[in-house]
């Protein structure tokens, strides 16, 4: 299952210390790394904090000291968490976490909805979105690399059930191969008595701005350093994904944009709307933060009409993927900007089905122009 | 002996510099300089915010000799618990890991992280230097505010209605393999605490009392007897509690009213008669619950053991008063004034 | 991140302070109330760290005969010992009396001659052999003449065995004497040795007869055999005679002579009633000394005095005494006795001792040196009108102790020194009389004088530390050692010394519960309270560094003995 998919990971990863609180549909994945750990399989502390505050707060402590630090949590647990996540950033420290995305109550859901990691997309962490549970497995390692290399806080994300909970055929690499790949982390800093220096003073403004600029530099730097680290990846196991994967877009009139299990069903009605003559296209969006701005602008510029698909919502605004496209799209030159359709789909769990998706991909053809920013897909009232 | 005299006996290494940003008179300054004399330079400071945020220095400045960790208000005990699986992870158990945190990130918005770490045992000194209220952000009160002060949000009007939570009593049944009451004015005493905390694993806790000046409202010089009158009547009993289950107190001065200690500082000042009886008989009555545990107690430690056959993993710390070498001896100390060791 | 890359020392916190602490020694209670003006807080500091030698030397300074003082003196430093408002005061006179023993143990190194001007003293009780040991230590030749077959003064003759042994008396003399002092013995000044000869042969003279005469009675009978002064019979006693007093002694007095006088006629096997015309709280007597007379069974009568002596065939057969009482205060401040009208009773009595006071025989003096009522006019450093003669102890002042005699013996030498130095052309821009006194009503102190203090002083003044100065919090309650003593039966037996004192190791322990009031012992409480650790040890004592001081004050708050603090001074 998918969850076990990020145990798998981790534990190739040699992570060396993890600290969780459980959480549904995380528990699958600290529960397989607890066994890792008891009978051997992987060297590592566990820390059964009694709160995902604290979980993080472990991570970034055992981190500061060198350590290679993991967890995963979900929805209200990554809530909770939101103070940390800016700590962990501000701090550079590069923790990894899987978060299963699941909706925010109340009312209690524990379905896959976005909206929970989207919410913290102002902490500073790099955030990679997962399609299968081999992009999973992969992602958490190559999550580890790009972390360390950037000292950055990576979050890799997958959908609760779909993927969580949803076993697939997966193709786990060498212990020795990923040894190779990802070598035991070297920290610039680390908490040490012999070197004693302090770690988070306070800093007055006239430099707060300065370490704010750091820390923007090295997630600008992110969509370079993914794409060495990729490509050495395919190089050990032919595997790549990519900021961005552009899907049967060559000549497309109408481009949809996923990110998620929704895309494995956005490919699905791509290619049977291909077959039926249609012009559609399909970008994946993978990694979210930082935003793939050019990316995306090279992406999208052949076409007339993009839908993007958001299974999260930012109340007063929209889905959160259209908007960013939108702004990503309103700035800059000599690129072509297509009309953008925001479909707000799936909340809470609701499946996206392929009827779904051909449903609004008329909708897209037919519209004038997108009468509001935010277009609800089948709500039922 | 007839004075008290530390030449010789204070540890000499200075681990924190002069030119901190403590208000003059300031015990909590102190107090992190006395600790750290027993500790040694193999120590990492966990430091959630309180006044010793600020009174470390801003960057690019530190006032330890020590590598110091400044975490989120409610992460103490948390935060270290990650460095703490990080250092052991790289074979470096020796290493100390000691949170210093304020009242506010112990009794109050700490209280959930530091429970968890202490409940699992932990391998970390906790220490929480109490100046009584949120003092780094002005006054206000915290649940170690003791009944009748004034803070900026328990004005004179309507002063501190609560007791002081009991966090002695509140760590005591986590049955943490040590934890001790201290003050500045009885710097041996402190030392000694942290040599024996330092001697075990697991979870230990050392709760001193650090007078503030500007909060409690008495002149700068007077920090010292302060603590020392704490102590004298009873309001902060110098402790020390094994496992949870055996108490002892460390000095026990010939009793003193509460009365000149209240009236020395301005927090009080409002304070009536009747007030102060009510605390009188609050204060004998705390005092006479810890006699009682102290005669429960009969001496010697409970050994904790975890239960025959069941494997506890690689998780579990060598923990518990089994695994101390000094209690022998302590259990049959006399009580005596605490400088005279 | 935000790395650390230095440390706090890079700001300087001392730029908050508004005032600061110095450290700053003051006088300690007890070296402003001993007469003779030793630091007696400085030997019991060194003695601290077990540095007896140099407690010894720092004691000898001052005080030329502590193994005499020990023992004899009425000790004030232990009346103004701050430790007696705390517990029980240091008992210094036994701490003194084992340093004095040691001292006679010690060799002496002669000191060297500085001048060529001689200095001739009259008397070689306390007083002349303070001068002549002071005058030798500081370079000048000294000759002492002595009436008395042997040297020691009142010393010799007035102080019974039992309270000041021979061999300690002799041993101390001889001491004195391997310091180049020449003294000779059987030279009465005025008539084996002219006046004027005195006068021509020593650029300065140090006058110290003592009051020798006993007062009389004043009583009809006094010429009575049986009838006696009570000096006249500790100075046959001392020098070896043991008379028979019959079977009751009656002494007339309250004062230490007195006392002396009551204890010897014990030993003589008389019963010993002491006759005092107001009561034992205005006794002038060493408390001490009542106490172990009463102890050793001497009687009291208060508030009685006597009117006739009663005889039988020109023999002395008691005393008739008029009851008194308390009246309004006298010139000593103490309440006069009053004769209580028609109360009248009589004491049978074999021998009567007068031990009522003693007078001044000035009639031999020179004319030109100025008398007053109480004997011979002097200054601050026992100068007297005529220039180059100097006098004290006894025969110039009150209270008439060994201790006042041998402060007295000192201030002359200093006077003689300035003078000397004066009229040979070398004067001596010195401290003044104020710089080398202890506090405000202390002795003067040789030491100051000489400019060569071994002892390093922070900033000293002259203000003597109070009680409420200290920090009693550091000090911790400890009983007083007390002197060993014979037990009655064995004392009164002969005249073996009756207090033993204290052993080595037992004065080492009793030095210990000295406060050390004012001066700084290097107990670290400052350096370890310092919340902003700016203060270490430097230089003997301590070093506060004002770059990061802020003058919150606690070091001086803490200090146990007040030798820090707060000032504005230099900022």
């Amino acid at each position: 299952m998918g969850n076990h998919a990020v145990s798998w990971g981790a534990r190739l990863s040699r992570v060396e210390v993890i600290s969780a609180y459980p959480i549904t549909p995380q528990t699958q994945v600290v529960e397989e790394l607890s066994e890792m750990c008891a009978d051997g399989r992987l060297d590592a502390r566990f820390i059964k904090v009694e709160s995902e505050h604290s979980a993080m707060a472990a991570c970034i402590g055992a981190s500061a000291a060198g350590a290679r630090a993991f967890t995963a949590t979900s929805s209200q647990g990554l809530a909770l968490m939101h103070e940390m996540l800016h700590w962990a950033a501000n701090g550079r420290h590069p923790v990894v976490m899987a978060n299963i995305n699941r909706a925010m109550g109340p009312g209690w859901n524990i379905w896959t909805d976005q909206s929970d990691s989207l919410s913290q997309r102002d902490t500073g962490w790099v955030q990679l979105y997962c399609e299968t549970n081999q992009e999973v497995l992969d992602t958490t390692i190559l999550g580890f690399k790009l972390a360390e290399t950037l000292d950055l806080p990576v979050m890799l994300v997958l959908d609760a059930f779909y993927l969580s909970h949803t076993a697939e055929p997966v193709d786990v690499p060498d212990q020795e191969m990923v040894d190779a790949f990802l070598p035991p982390r070297q920290a610039r800093y680390k908490l040490d008595v012999r070197d004693p220096r302090a770690f988070g003073a306070l800093v007055k403004p006239d430099a707060y701005m300065e370490m704010r600029w750091q820390l923007q530099e090295a997630m600008l730097r992110a969509p370079a350093v993914l794409e060495e680290i990729e490509a050495e990846w395919a190089q050990r196991c032919g595997r790549r994904y990519g900021a961005v994967e552009p899907y049967r877009t060559e000549g497309a009139e109408l481009l949809l944009v996923t990110s998620g299990t929704v895309t494995s069903t956005a490919r699905f009605v791509v290619d049977q709307l291909r077959e039926g003559g249609e012009a559609v296209g399909l970008i994946k969006v993978k990694m979210f933060r930082p935003f793939p701005t050019e990316a995306l602008r090279a992406a999208v510029a052949g076409a007339a009409r993009v839908a993007v698909l958001d299974r999260n919502l930012s109340p007063g605004r929209g889905g959160i993927f259209a908007e960013e496209l939108r702004a990503a799209l309103y700035a800059g030159n000599g690129f072509r900007r297509p009309e953008v359709f925001g479909y707000v789909v799936g909340l809470g769990g609701r499946d996206v089905t392929p009827e779904v998706i051909q449903e609004l991909v008329r909708r897209t053809w037919r519209a004038k122009g997108p009468e509001r920013e935010d277009l609800w897909v089948g709500l039922n009232l | 002996m007839t004075q008290v005299r530390f030449a010789g006996r204070v540890p000499e290494q200075e681990l924190m510099t002069s030119g901190h940003l403590a208000c003059p008179g300031c015990a909590a300054p102190l107090a992190m300089r006395l600790v750290l004399k027993a500790l040694g330079p193999n120590t990492i400071v966990v430091m959630p915010a309180s006044c010793w945020s600020i009174i470390a220095g801003p960057w690019p400045q530190s006032s330890l000799r020590v590598p110091l960790y400044h975490t989120a208000f409610e992460t103490g005990a948390a935060t270290a618990s990650g460095i703490r699986a990080a250092l052991d992870v790289r074979g470096e158990s020796d290493t100390t890991v000691m949170v210093w945190a304020g009242d506010g990130g112990t009794f109050d918005i700490g209280i959930q992280a530091l429970s968890g770490a202490a409940e699992l045992n932990e391998d970390i000194l906790y220490v929480c230097y109490d100046n009584e209220a949120y003092m780094n952000t002005g006054i206000q009160r915290s649940s170690a505010t003791p009944w009748g002060a004034w803070t900026t949000t328990t004005p004179e009007d309507h002063p501190e209605a609560s007791p002081k939570k009991d966090m002695l009593a509140i760590m005591a049944a986590h049955r943490i393999p040590y934890l001790a009451t201290a003050t500045v004015a009885y710097p041996l005493d402190l030392i000694e605490k942290v040599h024996k905390a330092h001697a075990v694993r697991g979870t230990r806790f050392l709760h001193i009392l650090s007078p503030c000046p500007p909060g409690w409202k008495y002149a700068d010089e007077e920090t010292i007897q302060l603590a020392r009158m704490a102590v004298g009547c009873r309001v902060f009993p110098l402790v020390e509690v094994e496992a949870g289950r055996s108490w002892r107190v460390t000095f026990d001065p010939p009793p003193e009213p509460v009365g000149p200690y209240l009236h020395k500082q301005g927090r009080f000042r409002h304070l009536t008669e009747q007030h102060e009886v009510y605390i009188q008989r609050e204060v004998d009555a705390r005092w006479e619950m810890i006699q009682q545990r102290v005669r429960e107690s009969g001496g010697a430690p409970s050994d904790w053991e975890p239960a025959a056959g069941i494997d506890v993993g690689p998780d579990a710390r060598q923990s518990g008063p089994s695994s101390q070498s000094s209690t022998a001896e302590t259990a049959e100390e006399a009580a005596s004034h605490p400088s005279n060791r | 991140m935000a790395v650390s890359s230095t440390s706090t020392l890079v700001s300087k916190t001392g730029s908050w302070k508004y005032i600061r602490p110095i450290y700053q020694d003051r006088v300690a209670p007890c070296n402003e109330a001993c007469p003779v003006g030793i630091d007696v807080e400085g030997y019991l500091n060194l003695l601290r760290e077990d540095r007896l030698d140099e407690a010894c030397e720092l004691l000898v300074r001052e005080n030329p005969m502590p193994a005499i003082t020990g023992r004899v003196c009425h000790h004030p430093c232990e009346l103004s010992c701050n430790r007696r408002q705390f517990d029980e005061a240091v008992s210094v006179h036994a701490i003194e009396r084992v340093l004095g023993d040691r001292v006679l143990e010690m060799s002496v190194e002669r000191p060297h001659p500085t001048s060529c001007a001689s200095v001739g003293i009259v008397g070689s009780g306390p007083a002349g052999l303070a001068c002549a040991y002071h005058a030798a230590r500081l370079g000048y030749a000294v000759t002492v003449f002595e009436a008395a077959p042997e040297p020691g003064g009142m010393l010799r003759a007035g102080i019974p065995e039992y309270r000041l042994p021979r061999a300690v008396l002799d041993k101390q003399i001889a001491w004195l004497r391997a310091h180049g002092i020449t003294i000779q013995c059987g030279a009465r000044v005025g008539t084996d040795i002219p006046w004027w000869s005195l006068l021509g042969a020593f650029d300065a003279v140090f006058l110290a007869i003592g009051a020798q005469e006993s007062k009389a009675l004043g009583v009809p009978g006094e010429k009575l055999a049986g009838v006696e002064s009570g000096l006249d019979f500790l100075k046959q006693v001392n020098a070896g005679a043991r008379p028979s007093l019959g079977q009751r002694a009656v002494i007339v007095g309250g004062g230490n002579t007195a006392m002396d006088c009551a204890r010897t006629a014990l030993r003589l096997g008389a019963e010993a009633t002491v006759l005092y015309r107001r009561t034992r709280a205005e006794m002038p007597a060493i408390p001490e000394e009542i106490d172990e007379a009463e102890r050793e069974g001497v009687r009291f009568v208060f508030l009685a005095a006597p009117i006739r002596l009663l005889s039988s065939d020109g023999r002395v057969t008691g005393i008739e005494c008029q009851r008194m009482e308390l009246g309004a205060p006298d010139a000593s401040g103490r309440r006069a006795p009053v004769p209580v009208k028609g109360a009248r009773f009589s004491l049978p009595a074999d021998t009567v001792f007068s031990a009522i006071g003693e007078s001044v025989q000035l009639e031999s003096l020179p004319a030109e040196i100025e008398r007053i009522s109480s004997g011979l006019l002097t200054g601050e450093y026992q100068e007297t009108t005529r220039a180059a003669v100097f006098a004290g102890g006894d025969m110039v002042q009150q209270p008439r102790t060994v201790a006042d005699a041998l402060g007295a013996g000192k201030r002359a030498a200093i006077g003689i020194d300035q003078y000397l130095r004066l009229i040979s052309g070398r004067p001596l821009e010195g401290p003044g009389t104020d710089a080398l006194r202890y506090g405000r009503s202390g002795n003067l102190s040789i030491t100051r004088w000489r400019g060569d203090d071994p002892v390093a002083r922070t900033s000293p003044v002259n203000e003597v530390l109070r009680y409420e100065d200290l920090n009693i919090h550091h000090f911790v309650h400890a009983p007083r050692r007390a002197d060993g003593r014979l037990e009655v039966a064995e004392s009164r037996r002969g005249f073996g010394e009756v207090n033993l004192g204290l052993s080595g190791d037992a004065a080492l322990e009793e030095a210990r519960r000295c406060f050390n009031c004012g001066v700084c012992n290097r107990c670290d409480l400052c350096l370890v309270f310092c919340p902003d650790a700016a203060i270490s040890r430097a230089d003997g004592g301590y070093e506060v560094a004002m770059e990061y001081c802020k003058g919150c004050g606690v070091c001086a708050e803490e200090c146990p003995r007040g030798a820090i603090v707060m000032t504005r001074e230099g900022l």
